[in-house]
């Protein structure tokens, strides 16, 4: 039995790397520090439905085949590809990353991330603006006021407060940790009293309210971190917040163009914005205004509602003009634990973070164009490509249609959806568990992954598959060149 | 392995005190030795041309986090110079940042071998190193900031400098870094809660100890260690009109650090630190007076920080310096503090001719070079790519050596800027022996890179031959010519490979990723208070934080002996 | 004139850069046939992918007969001469064009006249997204010049418009007009929400529903008509707001007052 201490948790942005695992007989069989969905992880990795062999579609069946058969039917496919898009890369490592867009580059394909349905938005934003940004220990030192827009990391980053923010102890600022424990009690209270009542007076239905603010203006006055929470719904982060707005849906954007008029204490002539009367917004900017480090994370609930990346713009902006009153950051809640390093890595290589073309032999970018996305609903390509992602899950029902269309070659470690869509299918891996490697977390910081127990035997790594492939497409394309 | 024979070049190696002698420089197993089997070795037949050590860059920002940020946020920077695949070579994009491929085939075809990464925040090396990894045909070499690191500032205010000094060992060792890095000491600690410091008495909140402390301080403790580097220095109120007296200020701190007759510190960019005048308007040189004091003194050493007339990108370690940029352009600022270590931050800027205090800025680098008469202090540079991008690297050579090509520039400036340049009372022409030592020689000696910026016998095989005939060609009248040549080099070899030719990448090789090994009589105990300190400091565990070998595709260590 | 007909449905994307005026002139129909064009990520002649027909009259035109949509950057740059398409076109259609004329007999896609600096674009159908805006990152649309749209445009039309005029006839998406800070845009039916975010100056006129009107923008007056070039103005009476008040913006919304029966309340500060 082996302890292995400073393991790093391979869901989230968060990256927590203090995580506790014990192995026995090349199995994890205790986790310490870990949040329940990271303890899921590492012990459920096993997984009964897991494929140790690559597969090939043959007559409508998956079946088995060795790894030197799949290799070369993938990278036929690649190789001879007019217009392949390769999609995924946000759960693996930087290293296969690295491979990736060099294989994209071999093929002339559209080398895509996740980040298209999450927080491209956010890029486009800061490429319009800026960022004004910090590392998450610099929050966790010094903010004395932290805001979460349009996401809920109670519930998506579970330890994101304890380890980055509010409940971690910083050198200029304290842990809120007793106090919120005292107020989530209170809370619980009030709830077991509410729903007594409701069972008394189950016609009393209560209104959905446009706006809900909970606390008061006091509270934002109080001493010591203040965490706000702008949400649409009463999440469980605003369950513990000081003060929480909600505002109408697809309406953060007005919220925030209101916001920053009022910082620059201009005057309004309405009297509500996406349904928030404005002495509360009011109220709002005078907490931005009087902190001495402020911050706003953001999440999906600002980047894939109406505006999007004007609504990342718009916040960044909002943080931009208070820096000329106080210190104020800005950071998105970054989702798959490496979907940071898959931008980082693809700007390294080719200058753009995602959406990067290279069909015309240099890479090129632009959202809307050269975008996976928008290219599966154009319908252009004729093959994919599809690594350390499900997006025949979660894609848009055209979208997925027209990848089906096509050769579809997946690698991953699960037997998921676009997997069992898939024509050249490789089980890889799980990078973190099985493998190591490097990623980065939502700020930036690049953290080592490691390997704790070994894989099943013939199961390779993203990396040393996706080296394999292009081996193999280089081959292919050298013979190509000979016969013309 | 080849042996390679140049044959009949025009040496200049000044670290030899060659100085244009027809020679030959003989090349095998990667170095420079004194002769080769002539029959067996590959001849290049330099007849006519200019041979020197390959090029070094003392400041140029190519790898990490904050390079590459600003890749990210300019895709209008690279939409105007995209760069297509080859056989041999890899694709990418330019322009002011370029990507890493790009970063290395171009540095390569001006004749450069070795560059060196002047700013890398410790939390943040690994990705400096993953993208120095991908940066081809050079050697290079990464500084850590640790001017503002907690550790630093703690055991300078405790006046407890072995312990510092211990400290900085281990983070050589831990980022895989080669220098002290020093930005805006005191400074980038204050912009922590959006403050500065002024003066380089300013005190630095929350820590008792002022700019002249930590610099003085890590100036001793680079003695100690025995580094092959100076302290490498970005000054307090760096870009801000007047700034000159506190550079004044800061190299008179320095006077009496003891260095063992090496220089203790080296001021990077030092035209950003030389401004005269109290206000934009009055802005004006001051090189006069920073040039004298340090024609007067021999302790420190200085690069230009060249301005060129284009839009590029600022980016540095200062962040408050950053955000003044971003008031005065308005345009989009990115801003990237680090937890416990430094800040940061990213401007676009567009160098405009029509500008006058553009203009100045580009005169006082030109005045700096000029005006400081012994060229082994002052090294060529842009500061990569905060003055302009390194490619134009050719066009500070042309100014140098000529002063037909300065003031064909100046006459398109801004008038106001015209009036205030001292260039047009400047006559100095840099002859090629001085310009190899402000591209190379001086580089390497400050870095105290023995191998580098020379052709002796055991030198590393980094050669450059250029396309000049310094017999028959009068360089300052021809400077357009020798501006061509310095572009694309007729051949840069790399390690005993012919890596250019004509311009263009003909071999791939990886260059080495250089990094200090100090050997300490004690080391840093890295026991339960270490480990404790850590956590409370930083939000990474202790084991995740090093740089660990495999993160360097080809590690060189240079082993260091400290004197503690 | 040059006559070009699409071989076949274009599945992948056409890169067609050289189809302008300005690179087809001065030369004959075989160098015309040889000119380089992409198609996905092959390299092609133009001949491989259009039927090119010469007409004897000398004209600088271009004629292109068919579906067009998955050919990109059409126009770009051009400087003189006349594109007609008869059919729907792709994106990045007249980007960067210095002048000529465009006109499109269908649908054109995103990013028509994307930094524009003069011309004149026709678009008898529906545009894209991106109308007559700029390159990601970059702060400057289109400068001078001339886009009308018969019918509807996308989301961001005229972001960061400096100058020239974008009248569109049917309805506009959200954030028309975004960061301009000169011109004048003229939208007969609705925009979208949004209107005129982040706007610096010039003005956006609004002759049917204004969907949704900023919250940083603030009453001014209230004016019967506007100005929108030397050959048109329209009829109001609009309110006349000014914003945005978040970049303290000198930007001129005009709204029409007839159609939009719940900006009454504003009345009150007048």
């Amino acid at each position: 039995m082996t302890v292995i201490k400073s393991v790093t948790c391979p869901i989230c942005g968060c990256l927590c790397d203090d995580i506790e695992v014990t192995v026995e007989n090349n199995e994890v069989v205790k986790m310490k520090n870990g949040c329940a969905v990271c303890e899921g992880k590492f012990l459920g990795y096993k997984g009964e439905h897991r494929t140790k062999k690559p597969l090939i579609r043959k007559d409508g069946k998956l079946v088995p085949v060795t790894m030197k058969e799949a290799v070369h039917a993938a990278a036929e496919v690649l190789a001879n590809a007019n217009y392949p898009i390769l999609y995924g890369w946000s759960s693996t490592s930087s290293e296969a990353q690295r491979v990736g867009v060099e294989l994209a580059e071999e093929i002339g394909g559209v080398l895509d991330n996740t980040a298209v349905v999450c927080h491209g938005p956010s890029i486009l934003g800061v490429q319009e603006v800026g960022i004004p940004t910090a590392t998450l220990g610099q929050i966790r030192h010094r903010a004395d006021l932290i805001i979460y827009w349009g996401c809920d990391p109670w519930s998506a980053h579970p330890r994101h407060l304890e380890r980055y923010t509010n409940f971690t102890e910083g050198r200029f600022e304290k842990s809120e940790w007793t106090s919120y424990m005292t107020k989530l009690k209170a809370h619980a209270g009030n709830r077991k009293l509410a729903s007594a009542m409701r069972i008394e007076d189950s016609k009393a239905k209560p209104k959905p309210q446009a706006c809900y603010v909970g606390g008061s203006p006091p509270e934002l006055s109080k001493g010591g971190r203040k965490l706000i929470v702008v949400d649409v719904r009463k999440s469980m982060t605003a369950e513990m917040a000081d003060f929480f707005i909600q505002v109408e849906p697809n309406k953060d954007y007005e919220v925030l163009q209101a916001l920053r008029a009022l910082v620059k204490d201009k005057e309004l002539d309405v009297d509500s914005v996406g349904g928030v009367p404005v002495e509360y917004l009011q109220d709002l900017a005078d907490a931005l205004v009087n902190c001495e480090f402020g911050v706003i994370f953001f999440g999906m609930g600002l980047t894939q509602t109406a505006g999007k990346f004007r609504n990342i713009e718009v916040a960044i902006q909002l943080v931009r003009d208070l820096n000329s009153k106080t210190k104020f950051m800005i950071m998105p809640m970054r989702g798959h634990y490496n979907v940071t390093g898959a931008n980082v890595v693809s700007s390294w290589q080719s200058g753009y973070p995602y959406g990067v073309d290279f069909s015309l032999g240099y890479p090129r970018y632009n959202p809307g164009e050269t975008t996976c996305m928008d290219v599966l609903l154009r319908d252009e390509l004729d093959a994919s490509l599809v690594i350390a992602a499900d997006p025949g899950a979660n894609f848009p029902k055209n979208a997925v249609q027209n990848m089906v269309k096509h050769p579809l070659i997946v690698i991953d470690p699960h037997m998921n959806a676009t997997a069992m869509l898939g024509d050249i299918v490789f089980p890889a891996a799980f990078v973190g568990i099985e493998v190591d490697g490097t990623a980065y977390r939502m700020d930036s910081v690049p953290i080592p992954l490691h390997k704790v127990v070994d894989p099943p035997a013939g199961v390779l790594s993203d990396e040393e598959i996706l080296k394999k492939i292009l081996e193999e497409v280089k081959i292919i394309k050298a013979k190509n060149a000979k016969v013309a | 392995m080849t042996e390679i024979i140049i044959k009949n070049g025009f040496v200049f190696d000044p670290i030899n005190k060659i100085n244009g002698e027809k020679m030959d420089i003989c090349i095998k197993n990667g170095k420079i030795v004194e002769s080769v089997n002539e029959h067996k070795a590959k001849k290049i037949d330099a007849t006519g041309l200019t041979v020197m050590p390959g090029g070094v860059d003392i400041h140029t920002h190519i790898a990490g986090g904050e390079v590459n940020t600003g890749r990210m946020v300019r895709p209008e920077d690279h939409i105007k110079d995209a760069v297509s695949k080859t056989a041999l070579t890899r694709s990418g994009s330019g322009y002011s940042i370029p990507s890493t491929f790009v970063t290395g085939y171009r540095y390569s075809k001006m004749g450069y071998t070795t560059v060196m990464n002047p700013s890398m925040a410790p939390l943040e090396a690994k990705h400096t190193h993953e993208e120095l990894n991908d940066i081809p045909l050079l050697d290079k070499a990464s500084y850590p900031l640790i001017g503002d690191w907690w550790f630093v500032l703690e055991y300078l205010q405790k006046g407890d400098l072995e312990s510092c000094a211990r400290h900085v060992a281990w983070m050589m060792d831990t980022t895989k870094g080669y220098a002290i890095k020093i930005v805006n000491p005191g400074g980038l600690e204050s912009w922590g809660f959006g403050k500065n410091v002024h003066t380089i008495d300013d005190q630095v909140p929350n820590f008792c100890i002022t700019p002249r402390e930590i610099m003085v301080g890590l100036a001793k403790v680079n003695t100690m260690l025995n580094l092959p580097h100076s302290i490498h220095l970005h000054t307090n109120n760096l870009g801000l009109p007047g700034n000159y007296l506190t550079t004044l200020d800061t190299m008179r701190a320095l006077e009496n650090v003891p260095n063992n007759g090496k220089p203790v510190a080296h001021i990077t960019h030092l035209q950003f630190s030389s401004f005269g005048g109290d206000g934009w308007g009055s802005m004006k040189s001051a090189a006069p007076e920073i040039s004298k004091y340090i024609n007067n003194h021999n302790h420190m050493t200085f690069d230009m920080g060249q301005v060129i007339f284009t839009d590029t990108t600022t980016m540095t370690a200062d962040g408050p310096f950053e955000y003044t940029l971003y008031q005065l352009s308005g345009h989009k600022w990115v801003n990237s503090d680090v937890e416990t270590e430094t800040s940061g931050g990213i401007i676009p800027f567009h160098y405009k001719k029509n500008n006058a205090v553009n203009t100045i800025q580009w005169s006082i680098a030109l005045e700096l070079a000029l005006m400081i008469e012994d060229p082994w202090k002052i090294m060529m540079t842009t500061d990569h790519p905060n003055g302009g991008p390194f490619f134009a690297y050719p066009k500070i050579i042309a100014w140098l050596i000529s002063n037909k090509a300065r003031m064909a520039t100046l006459k398109l400036c801004s008038k106001k800027g015209q009036k205030k340049s001292l260039l047009p009372t400047l006559n100095r022409e840099l002859s090629l022996y001085e310009l190899a030592i402000v591209t190379r020689a001086a580089q390497a000696k400050a870095l105290g890179l023995k191998n580098k910026g020379h052709l002796g016998v055991g030198a590393d095989a980094d050669v450059a031959i250029y396309n000049v005939n310094p017999e028959t060609t009068d360089i300052a009248n021809k400077y357009k010519g020798v501006r061509r040549a310095f572009r694309s080099a007729a051949y840069t070899i790399k390690d005993g490979k012919i890596v250019v030719k004509d311009g263009e990448v003909v071999e791939n090789v990886s260059g080495r990723t250089m990094w200090l090994d100090v050997h300490t009589t004690e080391k840093v105990k890295v026991d339960d208070d270490m480990r404790n300190r850590f956590k409370q400091y930083w939000t990474v565990e202790f084991d995740n934080y090093p740089v660990y070998d495999h993160y360097l595709k080809v590690p060189q260590a240079i082993a260091v002996k400290a004197s503690i | 004139m040059i006559t070009l007909t699409p071989l076949k449905q274009f599945k992948y994307p056409v890169y067609a850069e050289c189809i302008t005026p300005d690179v087809f002139q001065g030369k004959d129909i075989a160098e015309i046939a040889n000119l380089p064009v992409n198609e996905g990520n092959q390299v092609k002649n133009l001949s491989d992918l259009f039927k090119i027909e010469e007409d004897n009259a000398a004209t600088p035109t271009i004629t292109i007969n068919g579906d067009a949509s998955e050919v990109r950057r059409i126009g770009i740059g051009m400087k003189n001469g006349e594109i007609i398409i008869n059919g729907n076109v792709g994106m990045h259609l007249g980007e960067k064009m210095v002048g000529g004329k465009i006109t499109v007999n269908g649908n054109a896609g995103q990013w028509v006249g994307g930094g524009m600096k003069n011309g004149l674009i026709e678009i008898h159908g529906d545009a894209g997204d991106y109308l007559g805006s700029h390159y990601r990152g970059v702060s400057e649309g289109m400068k001078h010049g001339v886009i009308v749209v018969d019918g509807n445009v996308g989301s961001d039309s005229g972001c960061y418009l400096r100058g020239g005029v974008i009248k569109i006839k049917g309805n506009a998406g959200p954030f028309l007009g975004y960061h301009m800070s000169d011109g004048t845009i003229n939208v007969e039916k609705n925009a979208g929400p949004r209107l005129g975010a982040n706007m610096i100056g010039g003005k956006i006129v609004v002759g049917g529903l204004a969907e949704d009107m900023m919250p940083t923008f603030t009453i001014d007056t209230s004016k019967p008509k506007v100005k929108i070039d030397d050959t048109q103005s329209a009829q109001g009476p609009f309110y006349v707001f000014l914003g945005d008040l978040a970049e303290d913006g000198k930007g001129k919304l005009f709204i029409s007052k007839a159609n939009n029966p719940k900006l009454k309340f504003y009345e009150k500060y007048l």
